[in-house]
């Protein structure tokens, strides 16, 4: 008598936990990922060991080493930049402005921004540190 | 006689296929993981309103301050002085520390050179802030036209 030992079934490897992992890792990467305009140029913001959280929202003023303006990423001369600026400020009082400089940005760039910024009317106006040499 | 059952064999239960969906998922996961920059932030306020209100008129000189004010000078190589004398940043820590003993309310007003840079402003405001001061501006000189 010939006795065939019964082949074994191939149970499938089961997919479900790496569908949970992916998409916990999903999850997360979409909620601690910031959509932000970046600058056309490159912005390392100064060391401050002092400062406190950035807030969420308002808009970004990013200041490069040689003293060009990108407003929320655009582009912008310093002509144009009040004129904008009391646009939003007009739409929004209570505007928050990050000015983003460049560490080795000179101040006779930023200081008469912030200025300008001032004089318009902004109530809230805070400049960009990083606590961490990035 | 056996009788003859006939039965109808049930049909099969085709599931849907989560395949595409896992590659959507992984894609987008790719997506985030790429495009998420890591960036720590912190801020340091540049206008508050809420403070005391500001010199009614641009400085012209350094002694437009209140004569108890705290002036700092910041030049455009990053070094500090206070009355014409050059500190590092530990001998002005400490200075500001003997000068605030009295009255910690007293203003410390930063006159910065044009020449210096955002990291040499920043980087005085963070040893001033640490030697107690509260009440910090930052002036600067208005060219004449």
């Amino acid at each position: 008598m010939k006795l065939t030992r019964p082949t074994r079934r191939q149970h499938p490897e089961t997919i479900v936990a790496l569908i949970d992992v992916v998409f916990f890792l999903l999850v997360f990467f979409m909620l601690i990922g910031r959509l932000d305009a970046s600058a056309p140029f490159a912005v390392t913001p100064p060391v401050g060991t002092t400062g406190t959280d950035l807030p969420a929202g308002g808009i970004t003023l990013s200041i490069s080493a040689d003293g060009a303006l990108a407003l929320d990423g655009v582009a912008i001369s310093r002509d144009v930049l009040a004129t904008e600026i009391t646009d939003r400020l007009a739409r929004t009082p209570a505007l928050l402005i990050r000015v983003n400089a460049d560490k080795t940005t000179q101040l006779s760039h930023v200081l008469p921004i912030v200025s300008m910024l001032e004089g318009v009317g902004a109530k809230d106006v805070v400049l960009v540190v990083t606590p961490v040499a990035p | 006689m056996a009788a003859l059952h006939i039965r109808r064999a049930p049909p099969s239960r085709t599931g849907i296929s989560i395949v595409s969906m896992i590659d959507v998922m992984i894609i987008l996961l790719f997506f985030f993981m790429v495009t998420s920059t890591y960036l720590n932030l912190d801020m340091v306020p540049a206008v508050d309103h809420s403070d005391d209100p500001a010199p009614a008129s641009p400085l012209t000189s350094g002694t437009g301050a209140p004569a108890t004010t705290i002036l700092v000078r910041l030049s455009a190589d990053g070094s500090t002085a206070i009355g014409g004398q050059v500190l590092s940043p530990p001998d002005l820590a400490q200075v500001i520390r003997d000068r605030l003993a009295d009255d910690p309310l007293t203003p410390v007003v930063i006159l910065p050179s044009g020449g210096a840079d955002m990291q040499a402003l920043i980087g005085l405001m963070d040893t001033l802030t640490t030697a107690g001061a509260l009440r910090l501006r930052v002036i600067r000189l208005d060219a004449s036209p």
